[in-house]
């Protein structure tokens, strides 16, 4: 009892320290080129903690890995909720990796590559080791379900204030901005090709995660060692997770931190494609030096790419979801005088905001950090709606200026 | 018979240097006169001007103090760089170190004497530029280093040849076609071409924190004239051709200088606002002034004549690259690194702009995105579209703003006229008819 009481005043004075914080600087950052910016940091930060939530409540009483805490998500293990089994923790759609210790929630790029294997039948899975009371579609449906939810709700605003891996690219460009020196640019046809890559991107491996998955399915079995129930097959089960930069980052992180346990996180080999281990492969961490690389060379590079964020654009950008979504971009077209501000300060170099006339003018690579609409220097030109409301308006950011 | 010229032949003809300080010395005088006749009629219709006005009455005078601060400025050793667009980046001159001075040619008397060189359909600015070039009238033009003038129109790119005769002139390229990248691409190459220019003839690099202080500096002239800007939306407290005469200043006006004063009349002007003591009565008709640019001091005739008609009418903006228009567009700056101020100026300088030299995809639909923001936001009554008979790019561009501006029911009327004292009665009839249909129709508004 008193353990919990305690957990419950850690969390209380981290969201107090948080709300604090955010306070600070809406009240002490006059400037108002930086307002938005530095709050957006902030918030960021905030929200990695809050994602890997498990490292600082501790352990619900469930033994698991050898990490110090585990994620209030395992004490769903075997649990039912409203009648639907979820051992792997809800999804959001934001980088909550699946493979650290102590994550809230999951990325649902996990779920659906897994889920998409036994969805035939329900029966004992893998991993975990879990019986899932679902069949694999039911679980689809619900982990879909969520992230419409979440695209309708926040849109890709999640990509530009709380995914950590976002932060990483934002920090990427700030060490760079350390070191005094420029950012390139990508020209205009190759950033709407890896815009529209991204698609490809999940289709293929999808439809690899069935090609693994065979034995399961029809019996034969196309890559050796993909039985169920073995690592290889954990493993190949979510292929995409293979190549994606942000597991190793979030693994290593807290293999640093002293939340993971580094010698199993190096010592669990399986074969092929993962040289170096189960957690972090020899494919990870050189996807990971690209992108890192990518992004101390452009602006939020990994998210113009990012299937994560090409999900959320599928379920928020495109009516009917457009029509309903609760976070967008509107343009009064007679205030803009098409200065381009707003085009060449943006992290993603989304144009549309430039280019289209007025009205709405989200696109489906905006990031909505907001940049665009800080450093728009006409009033009410640009703004920020949720739910229709204005909350967030461009102003003559000069008359900050001392 | 001779098939090759030797040497450089210029285009005006030798003239003794005696006959050239002659008409020099009687121009100066006449624009000495024009200058000081200009203020006396500004101070007759608004008697009550605020105490700041005093010292733009002193900088408008091109033969006063400033450019005894320029020449004493001079001969300490800084670099003059004289510019004649508003495409000029005047933030890279300052960078350097050097006085950025805007020379575009406001004498009608010029203007007579470059009738003498190009024929009478070329824009009279030009016209007058010819005419200053040739004795030498422009002290500013006198004192300079060297010469941006950026091709943005016919007129520009022959007279840079004209000007180059005699001086150091570089000339810089704007795209034709406004947000394209490959025009975006050439206009920042122009960009960093100048700068070059400009370090080599300062022999001070350009380096990222002195272009940062620069910009900054513009920033803060920018945040002074948006400030005069937002006033001038409400009741009429400052007369337009005065809030005119400040915007024009600071064409060569020390800028840290000129903001400070132009805070300090906005200081005053809010003290009056609280006062309610309006500039003239808040029913006069609100004109918006669009067109070419109208030049200090000669070029006058217009804001005289709409401020001092009966019925009288007021000029509540403008949209005016000698007006407005000037400094209103702040350089946006995301890092402050060197290629990404550049490209901010650069940015600053074609996209921001509404200058009918450009088209794009969607024609110059800015400029009247522009219009109609400024129609709504100053409750503007009327439209004087102004023309200097000679720019093609303002007078083709009349069609469709009109067409535009008949459907949302805002009154507008198109003036032509020249570099000429002779047209003024008839000017006078022009205006005063469209002044009284305002008055017009703001009586019949209904109030709400």
């Amino acid at each position: 009892m008193t353990e919990i009481i305690a957990e419950m005043l850690r969390v209380a004075i981290i969201a107090g320290v948080i709300f604090a914080g955010i306070l600070a600087i809406l009240i002490w950052v006059k400037d108002q080129t930086k307002k938005i910016s530095y709050l957006r940091l902030f918030i960021q930060i905030a929200a990695v903690p809050v994602i890997f939530l498990g490292l600082i409540i501790g352990p619900f009483g469930l033994s698991q890995f050898p990490p110090v805490g585990n994620a209030p998500r395992d004490a769903l293990v075997g649990t039912e909720i409203l009648g639907a089994s979820f051992p792997d923790g809800l999804s959001v759609p934001l980088l909550a990796c699946y493979y650290p210790s102590g994550r809230t929630v999951t990325c649902p790029i996990w779920q659906i590559q897994t889920y998409i294997f036994p969805f035939w039948s329900t029966g004992l899975g893998f991993g975990w080791g879990v019986y899932y009371a679902n069949t694999g579609l039911e679980r689809l449906a619900i982990v879909f379900g969520l992230v419409i939810v979440m695209s309708i709700v926040l849109g890709r605003f999640f990509c530009g204030w709380i995914c950590p891996f976002g932060l990483y690219m934002d920090l990427m460009i700030r060490l760079r901005k350390t070191f005094k020196k420029g950012y390139w640019k990508l020209s205009e046809r190759v950033n709407i090709g890896l815009r529209q890559l991204r698609y490809v991107i999940i289709a293929a491996f999808l439809i690899l995660s069935f090609v693994f998955g065979t034995q399961a399915i029809i019996g034969l079995q196309l890559v050796p060692g993909t039985q169920s129930g073995e690592y290889v097959y954990d493993y190949y089960s979510a292929p995409f997770c293979q190549i994606c930069p942000m597991k190793p980052l979030s693994v290593l992180t807290e293999s640093a931190l002293g939340f993971m346990d580094p010698t199993s996180v190096f010592s669990q080999n399986t074969g092929l494609l993962s040289e170096a281990g189960y957690y972090v492969t020899s494919l990870n961490v050189s996807v990971l030096a690209l992108v890192t690389i990518g992004a101390l060379a452009f602006r939020r590079f990994w998210c113009r790419i990012c299937p994560l964020g090409g999900l959320i654009s599928i379920f928020n950008r495109f009516p009917p979801f457009k029509w309903v979504s609760g976070v967008r971009l509107n343009k009064i077209e007679e205030k803009c005088t098409k200065c381009g501000i707003c085009k060449r300060v943006c992290p993603p170099q989304v144009t549309e905001v430039y280019e289209e006339k007025g009205g709405d003018v989200t696109s489906p690579a905006c990031i909505l950090c907001f940049r665009c609409v800080e450093m728009c220097p006409y009033e009410d030109c640009l703004e920020i709606r949720v739910a229709g409301k204005p909350i967030y308006n461009s102003r003559n950011w000069l008359e900050g200026l001392k | 018979m001779a098939t090759k010229f030797e040497g450089n032949v210029k285009a005006i003809p030798e003239m003794p240097p005696k006959e050239i300080e002659e008409i020099r010395s009687s121009m100066e005088s006449v624009s000495r006169k024009v200058i000081a006749e200009n203020i006396e009629r500004m101070k007759k219709t608004w008697p009550n001007r605020p105490k700041t006005m005093q010292y733009f009455d002193e900088i408008s005078n091109f033969f006063g103090q400033r450019l005894e601060d320029i020449r004493a400025q001079k001969e300490a050793g800084k670099k003059i760089v004289a510019y004649s667009c508003m495409f000029a980046p005047i933030e890279l001159i300052l960078a350097a170190g050097a006085i950025p001075v805007r020379i575009d040619s406001g004498w009608y008397d010029a203007a007579k004497l470059g009738d003498k060189i190009v024929p009478v359909e070329v824009c009279p600015v030009i016209r007058s530029a010819i005419g200053t070039q040739m004795v030498n009238l422009s002290p500013y033009l006198e004192l300079s280093d060297a010469v941006i003038i950026p091709l943005t129109c016919d007129g520009r790119t022959k007279l840079s040849e004209i000007l180059r005769d005699d001086r150091t002139v570089w000339t810089m390229c704007p795209p034709r076609i406004k947000d394209s990248p490959e025009s975006r691409k050439l206009w920042v190459e122009e960009v960093k071409a100048v700068k070059k220019k400009i370090e080599d003839l300062t022999g001070t690099e350009i380096t990222g924190k002195r272009l940062r202080s620069a910009i900054e500096l513009t920033q803060k002239a920018t945040k002074a004239i948006r400030r005069l800007q937002e006033i001038r939306k409400g009741n009429p407290v400052i007369m337009g051709r005065d809030a005119m005469l400040v915007n024009q200043t600071s064409m060569w006006d020390d800028l840290k200088k000129w903001m400070q004063k132009t805070e300090e009349l906005c200081d005053e002007l809010e003290n009056r606002i609280e006062q309610k003591n309006w500039a003239c009565s808040p029913d006069t008709p609100r004109v918006m002034v669009t067109g070419t640019p109208m030049i200090w001091p000669d070029n006058w005739k217009i804001p005289n004549l709409i401020e001092e008609s009966n019925p009288q009418g007021v000029i509540v903006v403008d949209e005016l690259c000698s007006g407005d228009r000037l400094l209103y567009d702040p350089v946006g700056v995301d890092e402050w690194t060197m290629s990404d101020m550049i490209d901010a100026v650069a940015d600053r300088y074609t996209l921001a702009s509404t200058c009918p030299c450009f088209t794009s995809e969607h024609g110059n639909e800015d400029r009247i995105n522009w219009l109609l923001d400024r129609i709504k936001e100053y409750r503007v009554d009327g439209v004087i579209y102004y023309v200097l008979r000679g720019c093609i790019l303002y007078a083709m561009e009349y069609a469709r703003i009109k067409r535009i501006l008949d459907r949302m029911n805002v009154p507008i009327y198109y003036l032509d006229t020249e570099y000429t004292r002779e047209d003024v009665g008839q000017m006078k009839t022009r205006v005063e008819a469209f002044l009284e249909m305002l008055e017009t129709r703001v009586a019949l508004k209904p109030v709400n």
